[in-house]
């Protein structure tokens, strides 16, 4: 009878147990999408209700679809779209060109001095790229840029080569600031890639170059077409290159008329009409995210790893190691040696020159002297706290966000997912502005405004797309069979969230950390929009010089931003890198 | 005792009467010393040309004067355009302006006036001269600031010198031309000698030289690097810091006329510390601010004689801006910015 009843009851419990915790997950993802729906869907509730308004936001005005039909009855809009579109897709292009066989090269070969391209790598990414546009200028322009001027001397031609001042200039010098983003994204997809597939095509004979192409590329095609779409979007969004490229020779893209309408050369800003140009960026996006979430689904085909032992045997490049160094050296040329030497260069002059036996001469260590001394200590501080919190509230939300989507069977993942998307669709400025005047508005209850911390949170809230797409693109490689094996020895999903698959995701998770924070360094239009005099970081004090024209200044500033950084991410590395071995080796 | 009731009555009134006027003409500056040492700070934003150090100057010389310790917070001004839009949303916004004075040009007060955000006063009881008092008692004038053609002196040889505005449509300067996004400079030409029709023509001439576009501080650069030959106009802000750099910038100084933005000074209304605010724009009017702002900020008063803007405009013709051509001023400026490429 006791047997009897133990049988009877044992499986409703399992049951009542299994959908209980069923109903946990659920409680989990509802908690997490409504958490997110509120940080996310309130800013660009903001932006929404501002396309729809005319005048400032606060300003007591009917809603109007004026803005609309003055931008989208209006011709010029679609050239400028056009425009957009051949930028964008030209700068991935360019971005795509060096990401691939760089990452390949780095994270599967044996190339000598891997450490140290990869920090050189990492600096790169510390010269901001209005800095870096600056240098290529000096290099590229028709009138003055030195390649240009030799080559004309070299080939006795009376025009110039190469013209900056065009949507291919501006696309090369985009594309290449892309380049770092794009390799931390995809470095930990291949990172993890099975090399058992790789092994079986050297030992059916298939030369390097074939397999790289016929099965490291398909392998990580969720990944690359994941960095493609978010690159995309980011290429839409981004307005520094527009604005010291194209601007001045009236290339207009999407962005620059964002920025214009938000801050106009002339007169006043028009908030609505930057709504609506932005409103399409938010049709785009979401276009492009319900695309990911397709990418997504298909992903489950490229698993790859399990719990046999995954860790990638290096391929061994032997006389091609030339040419592959060759290749790295290039890409690292044009990323950080020309334009950290050009800003070395401009940092030690008292006016921006070209080199000239005058010019050296003249050269001074004054700014470097004086430069800190008008900064002060205040941007230092608020930047690294910047550079510390923003990634890590950006990688708790994307693990626990990607968990849900990738891991779990939660009825609504999709939703969560595309939520975590649409900051991404929102260009920074129209964020930043919403957040603004949402912290003015409930500045009693919400009393952010003014503080760095309403920086940390529209950084983080822009960050949840790129982070997601980081976790969702490692999470997807990691076979469920781990997890289902940890919950058949009974542990429940935190522990097997916290002890199997975090560690197996540790080293992408950290990868993504180090980039977002320095995202978050040198990011200047959401900081120069909520920016008061309490809560300057570096970015905006390197944005104000630029804007006065104190290029020396800048460069001096940039130099010294450069050494801050690597210290800082140098110190964070070493402090890290025993967990990110025990990620990778897990 | 009659004789002497009629001496004493009419002294006595003498007395009180000079005792009145006396405090009705010391009473306003009393009470806002008074009012200052109890705010004890001021938020001041001004010219990044100006650099803490100026500000820092004009600080203590404004304790100097009226024996306080006020404590002056100096926000460098990253973009004028922009921040004074700030202030406009702000105050839409129902919330204080950040900070207490701005020091921009006559243009963006114009833009402030327009939406009634100045805290006036009358600034005359504080001995400032009604010239130097603009926009309803709402702005003072601290400085000139002139914006002519300016050219690189190393690479433009003087003969191509510009020497006349209509210089600057001759084709040959085709592509090597630059102009900044100060189009309030023609609107004020508009609104002053030229008259509308001249001045928009001119533009749109000076448009199809396809000039490169730009702020005044990366044109500056790009004139020194020689990526632009000519820069439609510039101001004297840049002149000076090249000056002082070393780098070979000139204005085209036999043009006329002469176009010349004034710096004003406001207190923004809402100001937190409105008592140091109007005393430190009263102080900004005075002569002994001049050599502080020529030295830091690079600009003189054209009304105060002696100074180097005031040496400058005798015989020329200068273009200055009244608070009537605000409003066709704040219109041109944006329509010239269009017919630039500068906005859509």
């Amino acid at each position: 009878m006791k047997s009897e009843t133990r049988h009877d009851v044992s499986p409703i419990s399992w049951e009542g147990y299994a959908q209980l915790k069923q109903q946990g997950t659920t409680w989990f993802a509802a908690g997490l999408s409504g958490f997110l729906l509120i940080l996310i869907g309130v800013p660009v509730a903001m932006v929404i209700i501002m396309s729809l308004r005319t005048g400032f936001p606060g300003e007591d005005l009917p809603l109007t679809l004026e803005n609309f039909i003055e931008v989208y009855f209006n011709a010029g809009t679609y050239e400028i779209l056009l425009n957009t579109l051949i930028f964008a897709v030209a700068s991935i292009s360019v971005a795509l060109f060096f990401t691939v066989p760089l990452v390949w090269i780095l994270m599967r070969t044996d190339i000598p001095f891997k450490k140290t391209i990869y920090v050189l790598l990492t600096v790169g990414i510390l010269i901001p790229v209005f800095l870096r546009t600056i240098a290529w200028i000096l290099l590229l322009s028709p009138r003055i840029g030195l390649i240009n001027l030799w080559l004309q001397k070299l080939f006795e031609s009376s025009s110039p080569p190469f013209n900056l001042y065009s949507i291919t200039g501006m696309a090369f010098v985009q594309g290449v600031s892309f380049v770092p983003g794009a390799f931390f994204m995809l470095a930990a997809a291949y990172r993890s890639m099975d090399p058992s597939l790789e092994e079986a095509a050297y030992t059916s004979g298939v030369g390097k170059l074939k397999t790289f192409l016929k099965i490291n590329i398909p392998i990580t095609l969720p990944a690359i077409a994941a960095v493609m779409v978010y690159l995309f979007m980011t290429a839409i969004a981004v307005f520094e290159v527009p604005a010291i490229i194209g601007m001045p020779a009236r290339i207009l893209v999407l962005s620059s008329l964002i920025y214009n309408s938000t801050t106009p050369s002339t007169g006043l800003p028009s908030y609505g009409m930057a709504g609506a140009y932005g409103a399409i960026m938010l049709v785009l996006g979401l276009a492009l995210a319900s695309l990911y979430v397709r990418l997504v689904k298909q992903g489950k085909k490229y698993t790859v790893i399990t719990g046999r032992g995954y860790r990638p045997r290096e391929i061994a490049l032997g006389r091609w190691k030339w040419a592959a160094l060759a290749f790295v050296f290039f890409y690292l040329s044009i990323e950080v040696f020309i334009p950290f030497l050009v800003l070395l260069w401009a940092s030690m002059l008292p006016y921006l020159q070209l080199p000239s036996a005058a010019a050296l001469s003249s050269m001074t260590l004054k700014h470097y002297v004086e430069v800190p001394l008008h900064v002060g200590a205040q941007p230092f501080i608020n930047t690294l706290i910047l550079m510390f919190t923003v990634p890590t509230l950006t990688m708790i939300l994307s693990v626990l966000i990607s968990w849900v989507v990738i891991r779990t069977q939660v009825s609504f993942r999709g939703f969560l997912d595309t939520l975590a998307f649409i900051p991404h669709a929102v260009p920074g400025i129209l964020m930043a502005v919403g957040m603004a005047y949402l912290a003015l508005a409930y500045r009693d209850v919400f009393p952010l405004y003014g503080t760095v911390f309403i920086i940390v949170l529209a950084h983080t809230i822009n960050w949840i797309a790129y982070g997601t797409r980081t976790t969702n693109s490692v999470m997807i490689q990691v076979h469920r069979e781990l997890e289902e094996a940890g919950r058949v020895s009974g542990a429940s999903s935190p522990r097997v969230l916290w002890k199997i698959v975090l560690p197996l995701i540790a080293a992408g998770v950290l990868n993504s950390w180090v980039w977002i924070g320095m995202l978050s360094y040198r990011e200047v239009t959401m900081a120069l929009t909520l920016y008061t005099r309490h809560n300057v970081v570096i970015s905006t004090v390197v944005w104000q010089f630029w804007g006065s024209g104190w290029v020396p200044q800048v460069a001096a500033l940039g130099v010294i931003l450069i050494l801050f950084a690597t210290i800082v991410v140098g110190t964070v590395r070493v402090v890290l890198s025993r967990i990110g071995e025990i990620g990778e080796a897990s | 005792m009659k004789k002497m009731r009629g001496t004493v009555i009419p002294l006595l009134a003498l007395a009180v009467a000079i005792a009145w006027v006396g405090s009705a003409q010391a009473g306003p500056l009393e009470d806002l010393v008074a009012g200052a040492k109890k705010e004890g700070a001021i938020e001041f934003y001004g010219p990044s040309t100006l650099g803490p150090d100026g500000a820092q100057a004009l600080s203590q010389a404004f304790n100097k004067k009226y024996g306080l310790n006020i404590k002056l917070g100096y926000s460098p001004s990253g973009n004028m355009t922009r921040d004074t839009a700030k202030v406009i949303g702000l105050s839409a916004s129902g919330v204080a302006p950040e900070w207490d004075i701005m020091v921009v040009t006559d243009a963006h007060h114009g833009s402030l006036w327009l939406r009634k955000l100045h805290k006036s006063f009358d600034y005359t009881q504080l001995g400032v001269a009604k010239e130097r008092i603009e926009y309803d008692n709402g702005a003072v004038s601290v400085a000139n600031q002139f914006a002519l053609p300016a050219y690189n002196k190393k690479l433009l040889p003087a003969k191509d010198v510009p020497t006349k505005w209509e210089d600057l449509l001759d084709p040959k300067w085709k592509g090597k031309l630059g102009v900044i996004n100060s189009t309030h400079h023609f609107a004020r030409l508009a609104a002053g000698p030229w008259g509308e029709e001249k001045t928009t023509a001119f533009v749109k001439k000076l448009a199809e030289q396809k000039p490169i576009l730009g702020r005044a501080g990366e044109m500056a650069q790009r004139l020194i690097l020689g990526e632009v030959l000519i820069s439609a106009t510039l101001q004297d802000s840049q002149i000076h810091e090249a000056a002082e750099s070393g780098a070979p910038l000139a204005f085209a100084d036999a043009i006329q006329p002469v176009i010349s933005p004034e710096y004003n000074v406001g207190v923004l209304k809402g100001a937190p510390h409105a008592n140091v605010a109007t005393l430190f724009t009263a102080f900004m009017a005075s002569a002994e601010i001049q050599p502080i702002w020529k030295k830091h900020a690079g600009q003189s008063s054209a009304y105060v004689p002696g100074t180097d803007a005031y040496k400058f405009v005798q015989g020329k013709q200068v273009v200055y801006m009244k608070q009537d051509q605000a409003k066709l001023i704040d219109k041109l400026t944006r329509d010239y910015g269009k017919i630039f490429g500068f906005d859509r």
